[in-house]
C-alpha cells in the first residue's frame, strides 16, 4: 500500500499481528516459519533496493556500492570559487564564524595592499574539520553562498593537523556543488553570482582569487558529472588547480556571462594580469568568435582586443530603461572615484 | 616365546601410532568444524536478519575464523587479581578436555574412532564434565557475574541432563546396544532409511533430545549461563584473549558434537540410499556427505531457533525441564517398550503372533499397529501434559493448592 503525502510517497507495509487462536507450541512453529522466510528471501529473492518491504537483503556492500545522497546531505563545510574567474564567493562577513557553535571557524579579511582597509574576501579561512559537529549552521546563516556542505565523508586520516583545514584545501568550484546538489544550487545561484559581481568590484589586484592558484599543478577539468561521492572525493583533488577553462558544454548564455565578467575583471585590473589569464581569454576569443550569437546581450563588445577600457561597453539590445540605470551607476561610480 | 616380546613391541608401536593419526585428526577436524560452525552460524543468521554477514575475509568470508583466532591469539592474557588463579586456568582446559574426549567415541558417517561398546554413556559421563568447568570458571574469576552465571549453568546442564537421557532411552531399546556403531550399522535398514526418527517413538525422542541438547550447547533460548543481558557474559566474564577463545571453541565444538550425535542416533548416521551398494571406500565418503548434511542441517535449525525464540527466564527454563519434557520422555520410554514388544516379540508374547503373524522386518501389520497405538499414547502424552501445564492457579481447587499443585 502507497500513502501519498506533501512531501512524497511513504510505502506502508501492513503486517497481521492479531492472530489471538494460537496455542500448544504454534507460535514457536509460526516464528520459525517467519524467520526461515526471511532467510530465503534474503538469500535467494531479489534485493529490497526499493525499501518497500519488510524482507529482502537490505545490505548495500558499502565500498563497491552507494546509496545516492540526498541533495541536502551535509558533512563538512566547504567554500566555492567562481570556476570562470576563481573569485572566491566569501567575503569574511564573519556571519559563520560567529554562528558556529563549536568555534571551528577562524576567517581573516583580506586588507586592501595600499590604504590597508579591509576588502569582502578572506585572506586565510581555517576550519578545524575534526571538532566540527556538521550541524550546517555556516551554510545556513552565509549571505553570499559561499559556504556550503560537503557530500565527502570519507575523510579519515591519521594526519590529525591536516584536519585543520585551511582555504586551499577548502576551496572547491561553484560547479562540483552544482553537481552534488543542483537543485539547492539553482534555488540560490542568481542572487550569490550577483553578490559575487559586486564584491568583485571591490576587490583589488589578485585577492579573492589568490587562493584557488596555490596549488600548482593539473589543468583543470570541465564540469564534474557524476553526483557520487566517489565522484565528490576524486572532485576534491581535480579542482584545486588555477582558474578553469572554458568548457566547449557551456551554454551561449553562460559563456557570455563569462566573458563579460572576465572582461570586466581586466578592465578592472588595468591590463592583462598574467600570462595564464590572459591565454584563457585568447581562448575564450576564439570560442566566442565560433560559437556566441550576436543577439547575447554582453558579447557585444566581447573581442578580447576590444576590451581596452575600464568598463565594459553597454550591450546592444539591453532594454532602454536597463541601459539608463546603468549609466546612472556608472555615473555615480565615477563621480565617488574621482574624489 | 622368544618370538613374542617382539611382536607386543611391534603391536604397542602400531597402536600409538594409530592412536596419535586418529586423534591428531579428531582435534584437527574438531577445530576446523568449529571454525566453520562459527562462520556457518554468522552467515545462516546474518541472513534470517536481512543482512550478509563476515563476506570479506577470504571466499564469502571463510577466512573469518582464521583472522578472529590470530586476534584472540595475539591478545593479552588477563588473570583477575583476586581470582583463584589454578582454576582460572584449568576452568577452559577442563571444558574444551570434556568436549574433545566425546569426539573419541562420535562415528563420523561410517567412520568410527574408536568402537566403544558402551559408547553413549560414555558420552554423557564426559559431556557431564562441562559443568564442572563451567562451575569452575564461575567461581574462580572471583565475580559475582561469573559466579551466577556458572551456578546457572550447573542448575541447568544437571536439569537437563535427565530429558536429555530420558530421551536417548528409546533409541537403546530399539537397536538394544549401547554402542554408538551399533545403532548407526542398524539404522541401515530399507535402503539406508531405516531411521530411527521415522517412527513415533523415535520422532518424540528425537525433538525431547533436541530441545534438551540445545540446553546442553548453551543454545539460545537457553543461553541462560551467558545472558549477555542480565549478567554481563556469565561465566566468560573474566576470560579473555586465548582461554576466552579456548571456552568458545568448546562451546561451539560441544555443538558440533551433539549434532553429530544426533545425527548418528535419531537420523541414521551417514546411513542413506546407496551407501552400503558402493562398497567400502565409496560408500564410506557418500555416508560422510550424508553425515555432515544431516550435522549442518541439524546445526541450521539450531541457528534458526537461535534466530527466532528470546531466552527463557530461569524458572521458565526449570519448569519446561521438569514438567514439560521429563513426563513426555518418560511417557516415551514406556511407549517404545510397547513399539519394541508389538514388533519383535514371538515367542514371548504368543498372542501377539496369533494376531499380526510372526515378527519380520518386511511384517507391515506389525509395524502399522505399532505405528498406531504409539502415537495414540505419544500425542494422548503431550495432549495431557500441556494441558497440565496450562492450568493457572486461579483454576485450581482449595485441595489442590494444599497439595501443592500449584504453579
Amino acid at each position: 500500500m502507497t500513502l501519498s503525502t506533501r512531501k512524497g510517497t511513504v510505502n506502508i507495509v501492513e503486517v497481521n499481528r492479531h492472530d489471538n487462536n494460537i496455542h500448544a507450541g504454534q507460535g514457536t512453529l509460526k516464528g520459525l516459519d517467519i524467520v526461515f522466510r526471511k532467510f530465503r528471501k534474503a538469500l535467494f529473492g531479489k534485493a529490497n533496493t526499493e525499501r518497500d518491504d519488510t524482507e529482502g537483503q537490505f545490505n548495500v556492500q558499502y565500498p563497491e556500492e552507494r546509496l545516492v545522497l540526498a541533495e541536502a546531505y551535509r558533512n563538512m563545510p566547504i567554500l566555492l570559487y567562481d570556476d570562470a574567474t576563481g573569485q572566491e564567493l566569501c567575503t569574511s562577513c564573519f556571519q559563520c564564524e560567529r554562528v558556529c557553535p563549536p568555534q571551528v571557524i577562524h576567517i581573516t579579511q583580506a586588507k586592501h595592499p595600499e590604504t590597508g582597509k579591509p576588502v569582502p574576501a578572506a585572506a586565510e579561512f581555517v576550519l578545524e574539520y575534526d571538532t566540527c559537529m556538521s550541524c550546517g549552521y555556516c551554510a545556513e546563516v552565509c549571505p553570499f553562498d559561499a559556504i556550503k556542505m560537503d557530500h565527502d565523508f570519507e575523510l579519515s586520516t591519521a594526519d590529525h593537523p591536516a584536519l585543520d583545514v585551511h582555504y586551499t584545501h577548502l576551496l572547491r568550484p561553484v560547479s562540483y556543488y552544482e553537481a552534488i546538489a543542483p537543485t539547492m544550487w539553482a534555488e540560490v545561484r542568481d542572487a550569490a553570482l550577483k553578490k559575487l559581481q559586486n564584491n568583485i568590484k571591490r576587490r583589488p589586484g589578485n585577492i579573492g582569487v589568490d587562493h584557488g592558484q596555490k596549488i600548482a599543478g593539473k589543468s583543470s577539468a570541465a564540469a564534474p558529472k557524476a553526483a557520487t561521492p566517489a565522484a565528490g572525493a576524486a572532485g576534491r583533488k581535480q579542482y584545486t588547480g588555477p582558474i578553469a577553462k572554458v568548457g566547449t558544454s557551456m551554454s551561449e548564455d553562460k559563456l557570455a556571462r563569462l566573458m563579460a565578467i572576465r572582461e570586466a575583471n581586466t578592465g578592472k585590473r588595468g591590463g592583462p594580469p598574467e600570462s595564464g589569464a590572459h591565454a584563457i581569454e585568447a581562448d575564450v576569443a576564439t570560442n566566442a568568435a565560433g560559437q556566441v550569437a550576436p543577439s547575447d546581450q554582453a558579447t557585444s563588445g566581447s573581442a578580447a582586443s576590444k576590451a581596452t577600457g575600464p568598463v565594459a561597453a553597454p550591450g546592444k539590445n539591453m532594454s532602454e530603461d536597463k541601459l539608463a540605470r546603468l549609466m546612472a551607476i556608472r555615473e555615480a561610480n565615477k563621480a565617488k572615484q574621482g574624489e | 616365546m622368544t618370538y613374542w616380546p617382539v611382536i607386543a613391541v611391534d603391536a604397542w608401536i602400531g597402536l600409538v601410532l594409530v592412536s596419535i593419526i586418529k586423534v591428531t585428526l579428531i582435534l584437527v577436524g574438531g577445530s576446523l568444524g568449529m571454525m566453520f560452525l562459527t562462520w556457518y552460524e554468522r552467515r545462516a543468521i546474518a541472513y534470517m536478519q536481512d543482512r550478509r554477514g563476515p563476506n570479506r575475509v577470504g571466499p564469502q568470508g571463510l577466512l573469518q575464523p582464521v583472522s578472529e583466532a590470530i586476534k584472540t591469539m595475539t591478545k593479552e592474557d588477563i588473570t583477575p587479581l583476586d581470582a583463584d588463579r589454578v582454576v582460572h586456568f584449568l576452568a577452559p582446559v577442563v571444558m574444551l578436555g570434556a568436549t574433545v574426549l566425546a569426539f573419541a567415541v562420535i562415528p563420523w558417517g561410517n567412520l568410527f574412532p574408536s568402537s566403544l561398546r558402551v559408547g553413549v554413556l560414555f558420552i554423557f559421563a564426559v559431556t557431564g564434565l562441562h559443568t564442572v568447568g563451567m562451575l569452575m570458571a564461575g567461581w574462580g574469576s572471583n565475580n559475582k557475574f561469573a559466579l551466577l552465571g556458572g551456578m546457572r549453568g550447573v542448575a541447568q546442564m544437571v536439569s537437563y541432563e535427565i530429558p536429555l537421557l530420558m530421551a536417548l532411552l528409546p533409541i537403546i531399546l530399539l537397536s538394544g546396544s549401547l554402542s554408538l556403531t551399533d545403532i548407526v550399522t542398524r539404522q541401515g535398514d530399507w535402503y539406508g532409511f531405516g531411521w530411527y526418527v521415522f517412527s513415533p517413538v523415535g520422532l518424540t525422542a528425537f525433538i525431547t533430545f533436541f530441545i534438551a541438547a540445545l540446553a546442553e550447547g548453551e543454545r539460545t533460548p537457553f543461553d541462560i549461563p551467558e545472558a549477555d543481558s542480565e549478567i554481563v557474559a556469565g561465566y566468560l566474564t573474566e576470560y579473555g584473549g586465548m582461554k576466552f577463545a579456548v571456552f568458545y571453541l568448546s562451546n561451539y565444538m560441544t555443538n558440533l558434537a551433539l549434532c553429530f550425535i544426533m545425527a548418528s542416533l535419531f537420523l541414521g548416521g551417514g546411513n542413506g540410499p546407496g551407501v552400503t551398494a558402493l562398497g567400502t571406500v565409496l560408500g564410506g565418503l557418500l555416508s560422510l556427505v550424508y553425515f555432515f548434511i544431516k550435522a549442518l542441517a541439524l546445526f541450521f535449525l539450531m541457528v534458526l531457533i537461535r534466530g527466532t525464540v528470546p531466552r527463557l527466564r530461569v524458572d521458565q527454563l526449570m519448569g519446561f525441564a521438569w514438567k514439560f519434557l521429563l513426563p513426555i520422555v518418560l511417557v516415551n520410554v514406556f511407549s517404545t517398550a510397547i513399539w519394541v514388544a508389538i514388533t519383535r516379540w514371538g515367542p514371548q508374547a504368543q498372542i501377539f503372533t496369533d494376531w499380526f503373524g510372526e515378527p519380520a522386518s518386511d511384517n507391515y501389520l506389525r509395524y502399522g499397529v505399532a505405528i498406531v497405538v504409539t502415537l495414540i499414547i505419544n500425542l494422548l502424552a503431550v495432549y495431557a501434559v500441556m494441558r497440565i501445564n496450562r492450568r493457572q492457579p486461579s483454576d485450581l481447587t482449595e485441595e489442590e493448592i494444599a497439595l501443592g499443585l500449584a504453579g
